[in-house]
Formats: structure tokens, sequence, C-alpha cells
């Protein structure tokens, strides 16, 4: 067990037209323990950070850590990483026990030892796992042939666990309880883990923090929190909340925001903030307030429910712009007070016209 | 071929591959103008379905009507359907204007209609720009527009959509999903929606219908499905995280003041059973119970915006806390004898400090299910709607063999997913041929 430090990381590719950055200049470190899941769209560079990580790829530039020891020129089979992949790879001629003990048989360790070490990662890995055991690859589930990965992964004791999309294709159902069995496992093996997902519920769900990429480089480092409530720049605010955060032009002059030929006062702290002229505001579903005398009617197109959160999502549009509004469930027929609707300024976040820069973010709420 | 006020009616069909009911007995009246979503696991034969209604396979018995018609025997091309598919089925030598007339050229439309249409629905789907290009310089979601494109210029009388947003990642969905609204009121015509994930049909389906094993479980609206599921089944399908699903016997309440009042028996907790639901426990006095509890049912006692008795919590280990935009979703574990997972959804954040303590979360009662463990019938709020369900068709629910309710149905998924082949390999080009046939 050990942490994990990355230094300046730069990968370049030879492509067609000439040099390709695939990583540009990447910096990180992950706490003893912890698991930092790696987030991003596809082509932004977070399976080739893995690959760099694991010793399957070399940087070009940069140097990489565990703990102190300098792993940059070392050989992937020496680094002692354990990887799990979106397809499993299981020696599909082995039964999941073969597949646990085909390690320790072509290194040498004693028939005891081997059952020794497999007898322990089973029992770790759960009451019920003791009968996957006996079975071969193909009568298993994508579920439990995941597990047998990880546990033939574990029983190797490994320094760093790398995991990539690990669960990508699982069916949805499946998927929301193989999350849980692994980031349970995690916690109980307690292994520095990267793992790489596009899929920003799950990184959410499985990261103690998460690493926000795009384009080779990495965005934002940080909590749930930090990067709902204060993103470093728009393309975190947007690729982080679903419904996707609805982004509306306005402008700022004379303590008052204008959009679309309206114009309301804004909260004096704001006001003092933001500089006059041409703005972004950041607005999620979320963040609208109802039944405002100076509110602006929704004009409804569809709204979809979500029962366990107790609400709906109304789309539509307001002031001639797409927007996503939340409501309680209970209301969500009534559409109460949407005829006077007007975004709530004080949670806002706000964006530069021209850049990604974000001008003014709420910080979390308190909710206690 | 008109039919814009018809329905789809789907009468007692039966589709076999070899001895195998792929679909068993389905009976389905879609209305005109409806988007109908099919929802289910891998293999319950929501997509032998669609493939039934496009005419790609031929049924063994029953009848299907496309408003007044019956059209069994009627060709695919001739029953003039449009299909999305998951994996877009455009033709990679075909630039992206040819991909979206190849319909309309392939009934011989005029020049002038099929480049009105094109750029009009072109247009519609934000890629005008793209007409020119071949697939392969296109993003997932570009060619998922194509597709969406292609559907938009004909004229169908029915349009099908096979998992379309299979391969779009979450940030794309909700835009395509309003891609996809957008053509089906457009259209006016009836659609059915194939899925197997009940959050997208939730959030798309006028009305939803839960296949399982071939078999209709249950339709409704969203709503409907969620609080008043007819079997245990639908219940646990339907609802992300899923219903928390415990093992209880029925026993009566031993304090003197509560007397004649009955008690939900776990080994790690045990719940008063509410007067309303009297009636319909009492039959299973000293006898077994799948109860039911979602996961925004239970709450931090003092927190709760229920009404909280003292003896009506469970106690839990907190394994994860997941942040959400309305509080956080914490995944917990039952303390004694044997730990089983569940889950509770809070509208407030609990505290990192919280992880690996134990924590009592009060139960919403009137809000519980209750399910018969031997058919899985609904014995509360979704009594009414039940479909008769043969017992063998609803999952074990968890301590009845020490696995949890979902390894049951991981197992069970596997077994049925040997449904044929060509049920999961379709494309648009095997419709097209057919249609040119």
């Amino acid at each position: 067990m050990t942490s994990l430090r990355l230094e300046h990381i730069v990968k370049d590719y030879d492509g067609p037209g000439g040099r390709q950055p695939a990583l540009r200049d990447i910096s990180l470190e992950v706490a003893d323990g912890e698991t930092l899941a790696i987030v991003g769209p596809s082509g932004c560079g977070k399976s080739t950070l893995l690959k760099i990580v694991a010793g399957l790829e070399f940087p070009t530039h940069g140097r990489i850590y565990y703990g102190n020891i300098d792993m940059t020129d070392i050989k992937p089979q020496d680094r002692g990483v354990g990887m799990v992949f979106q397809d499993y790879a299981l020696y599909p001629a082995m039964k999941s026990k073969g597949n646990l003990a085909y390690y320790f048989e072509h290194h040498d360790y004693t028939h005891e030892q081997m059952e020794e070490r497999v007898r322990r990662t089973a029992e770790l890995m759960g009451v019920d796992f003791q009968h996957l055991l006996g079975r071969f690859p193909e009568t298993l589930s994508g579920g439990e042939q995941q597990r047998v990965a990880i546990a033939r992964c574990i029983v190797r004791d490994p320094t760093i666990f790398l995991m990539d999309e690990p669960i990508v294709n699982l069916d949805a159902k499946r998927r929301e309880k193989t999350r849980i069995e692994i980031k349970k496992l995690l916690r109980t093996f307690g292994v520095t883990t990267l793992y790489v997902t596009h899929d920003q519920q799950e990184a959410i769900f499985m990261g103690d923090r998460l690493a926000v990429m795009r384009a080779g480089r990495i965005e934002q480092v940080g909590s749930f929190d930090d990067l709902y409530y204060s993103p470093a720049n728009l393309f975190v605010a947007t690729f982080i909340g679903s419904p996707p955060l609805n982004i509306l032009p306005a402008a700022v002059s004379e303590g008052r925001l204008h959009m679309a030929g309206q114009s309301w006062p804004l909260p004096p702290e704001l006001a003092e903030r933001l500089p006059p002229g041409p703005l972004r505001l950041g607005v999620r579903a979320e963040h609208w307030l109802r039944d405002q005398p100076d509110g602006l009617p929704l004009e409804i197109s569809h709204s979809e429910r979500i029962p366990t959160e107790r609400i709906a999502i109304v789309h539509g549009h307001w002031l001639g712009q797409r927007v996503t509004v939340s409501l309680p469930l209970e209301q969500a027929d009534s559409k109460s007070g949407l005829a006077r609707l007007r975004p709530d300024w004080e949670q806002l976040l706000y964006f530069a016209a021209d850049d990604e820069r974000v001008l003014a973010s709420p910080g979390p709420p308190e909710l206690f | 071929m008109g039919l814009a006020s018809g329905g789809i009616v789907i009468e007692h069909v039966v589709k076999r591959f070899g001895e195998r009911a792929v679909v068993d007995d389905l009976t389905l009246h879609i209305q005109p103008g409806e988007l109908f979503v099919l929802v289910g696991p891998s293999g319950c034969g929501k997509t032998t379905t669609l493939r039934l209604l496009a005419g790609l396979e031929p049924v063994s018995e029953g009848r299907i009507y496309f408003g007044e018609r019956l059209v069994n025997d009627i060709r695919p091309r001739d029953r003039n359907v449009a299909m999305v598919f998951q994996d877009y089925a455009i033709f990679p030598h075909l630039t992206v204007f040819e991909n979206i007339a190849y319909g309309l050229r392939a009934r011989h439309a005029p020049r002038g209609l099929i480049n009105e249409r094109v750029t009009s629905a072109a247009r519609l789907f934000r890629i005008e720009h793209l007409l020119g290009r071949k697939p392969r310089q296109l993003s997932g979601g570009e060619r998922q527009r194509v597709a969406l494109a292609r559907a938009m210029v004909r004229d169908a009388t029915l349009y099908l959509y096979d998992e379309p947003l299979a391969n779009l990642d979450a940030q794309l969905r909700h835009q395509a999903r309003e891609d996809i609204l957008t053509l089906h009121r457009q259209k006016g015509q009836p659609a059915v929606y194939v899925t197997h994930d009940q959050a997208e049909a939730m959030a798309l389906g006028d009305r939803i219908a839960v296949m399982r094993d071939g078999k209709l479980q249950q339709v409704g609206s969203g709503l409907d499905l969620y609080e008043r599921p007819c079997n245990q089944f639908v219940a646990f399908f339907i609802g992300t995280p899923g219903i928390n699903l415990f093992e209880v016997e029925v026993r009566p309440d031993e304090r003197p003041e509560h007397g004649g009042r009955l008690r939900l028996v776990h080994p790690a907790f045990s719940l008063p059973v509410p007067a309303e639901f009297q009636t319909q426990v009492v039959p299973y006095l000293g006898q077994r119970l799948t109860l039911g509890i979602r996961p925004e049912h239970l709450q931090p006692p003092r927190r709760a915006d229920f009404a909280v008795s003292e003896d009506s919590t469970i106690r839990g280990l907190v394994n994860v806390i997941e942040p959400t935009v309305s509080g956080c979703t914490v995944y917990l574990s039952t303390l004694e004898p044997t730990p089983r997972d569940f889950v509770a959804t809070l509208k407030a954040r609990l505290p990192g400090s919280y992880l690996g303590r134990d924590i009592p979360l009060a139960v919403n009662l009137r809000k519980i299910h209750l399910f018969d463990p031997a058919d899985g019938r609904a014995l509360l709020h979704g009594a009414a709607a039940a479909v008769p369900v043969p017992a063998a068709a609803v999952p074990v629910p968890a301590a009845v063999n020490g696995r949890s309710a979902g390894d049951e149905t991981d197992r069970q998924g596997k077994a049925t997913v040997q449904e044929p082949a060509k049920e999961q390999q379709t494309s648009e080009a095997s419709t097209e041929r057919e249609e040119q046939a």
C-alpha cells in the first residue's frame, strides 16, 4: 500500500498530422488508501493516464512516484499494480479459483501458500463469493465475472489498484448493485485506487475525490461539493450535474442584471462583485424561485419524474432560452408557480462572456 | 397509408423460438399518438416484440393490428414502420445526406421532396453542416441525430426505437431524449420505445409496460409503477436506487398495550403494521412476507417528513455516502445477525464523519410494500393492478437462501439471456433490404 504522485506528465503520440499531445502536463497526488475517480468525455486522455501509471505506456516527460519510489522507468510487471478493465478478461478455460491461483502457480509459491491466499481473499470478498470459486466464467453473470476479476487482482496484494470502466458493460440494474460491492471492497482493502469512468454519477459514487479531465489536461480535482458548487471553469460546471447546467447570456450594469429586454436588481454583494458588461449565467434545475412578483412564465415542453428524490424536472423555454426546472414531485401536475419564475441570483454560477472563467460561485449551501 | 388516427393493437401474441416462448401471450393497446415504452431486463422479450411489430419476425400466435388493419401477413416494407436503433445502423459508405434520404429514395420520392425534407430534418437535429460527411467523421451523438433525421423524413404509421440512447454518454442523453420527443411530437404517430433502463422509461413514456421472461407484468404511468407496483419484480425493477427488500415474519405484538396489533419481524428489526393494513396482513399471521421499503421512506427520525413512532426504526451501518443535488444517498448494512445491504435517500447531506457508524432511520410505515413470497403478488398499494403471474416468474427474496435479491435476478437474468442472437443483432440494413424485396 502506498500513495501515488504524478509530476508534470506529458505524453505525445506520433500521429498522421505530426506529434499529438495525449496528456499535457498532468500533476496529481493520491493519498494512501484513497480512491480518486478520473472522469471526462471520451478522448480526454483518462485511459492513457491509467496506462502510464501502470507502466503499459511510458511518459514523454514527467515522473511517477509510488510513495517515495520513482517508478517512471520500472517495467509494468515489477510495479505490483492490479488492473481491472471493462471486459473482465478472465481465463475462460479455468474456473474462478484457477483464475485466482494462476499468478501463484507461475511465481515461486508453494501449493499451501497459494491455497491460503485464495482462501483469505475469498473470505474478504464476502459470504456469497465462495460459491463462485468452482464455476467457469461463462456460467457467471457480468457482475459476478467482474467480482472474480477484482478478486484476482486483490489476491496478489497490489500496491495500487487501477480500474478502467469496470462496470460499463453491465445493464443499469446490475451496475447499481456491482458498484456498491466494488466500493465496499475498496473500503475493506484500503488500496490506493484510480478509477476511470466517463459517467459523472459513477465517479461521484466511487471517488473519495474526483479529477475532471478534458483534452489531455486536468481541469479540476476535488470533492463533489467543490466541483458542483465551486467549479474551476465553465467546462467543469457543465460536465458535473444532471440535468446539465443551463447557460443564459446576460449583462450587468448599474447593479442590475439584464436579459432579453428584462432587468432585475442584483443582490448587493453580487452587484459589487460582478464586472459591468456581458456575462453568462449558469443555472441549475434547483436554482429557480417560483411565484416571484418579478418572475416570468416558463413555456413548458415536457417533464420527467424522479420519484426517489421526490422531484420532477420540467423542461421548457424561459425568456426564449432552453431551461430545466426542478419541482417537488407533489406539484409536478399542477406546475404551480411556473408562471412567475426567475433564477435565484444568489445560487447561480456566473461566467465571463468570452471565455470559461468563473466570475462568482455560491459555494456549498448550509444543509444542517 | 395514413392511419393518423389509428392505434396499435397486440392481441394474445406468442412468439416461440423452438420450444421457448420468448413473447408469451402479450396483449397491449397503444393509443394513437402515444409514446409507449417497453422496459425489462435483457431477455425479457421487449426487442422481440419490437421486431414482431416491424414484421421482421412472424408471430407464432395472436394478432397485430395497425388501426383496423390486421398486419400479421403484411411484409415489413408494406407495414410502413420507421426504426431507430442502438447502433444507429447508418450506412458507412453513404454521406449523411444519402443516409437520411435512403428511405425516401427507396420509395422513389421526387427529388425536390427529398431535398426539402432532408434539409429541414437536418436543420431540426442540428446536422445541417454535416450533410456532406461520411459517418466515420461523426461523433456518436451526431450519428444518433442522423438516425433520428432519417426517421423524421419518413411518413411512417409507427415509429420504433430500440435502445437508441444506449451508446451515448450521460451528458448527451438529455439532449437526445429531447430530440426523440421532438420527433415523436412532430410526427404525431404512435411510437414504441424499448429500453432496459427504467430511469429512461420513466423520463420518456406516456405509459410504460414492464416485461419479464416474455410476459407482461404491469402497464401504467411511471408513478403508477413506482408507487403501486403489482408485484415484487416491478417494485424491484422500477426505481433507482432500488427498493429495499427484507424477508419478515408476521407476529402478534406481545406487549399488552398493543393488544391485537401485528408486527413485521426481521432478525435485525421489527416494525408495527399500521392499522390501515391490518386486514391485508392478518391472513399471514405466523407466516413470512417480503417487506419493501423505498429508499426515500427511510429518514433520520428527527428530520422525517412523516409521523415517527419510537418503535419504527431500522439501524444500519453507514458504508457509503453519495452526494446528490437534494441531499445524499446512503448505503448501509443491517447490524445483526447477518449484514444485509439497504439504501436510504436523505433530504440532507450526511457528514462524512458518519462513515462506519451505525445510525437509526425511521420508516414511513404508511408507504411500505408487502409481497406474498409464494408468487410475489403485492398485498397493499398495487394489489388492484395485479396481472396474474406464475409463481416461478418472480425472484425469491433475500434471506430465504442466504443471498440477496439482487443476486437472484443476476442469475436468472443470465439464465434467460440466451435469447437467439439475432434478437440483439438488428440493423436497419436488414429492414431496408426486406423493404426493397
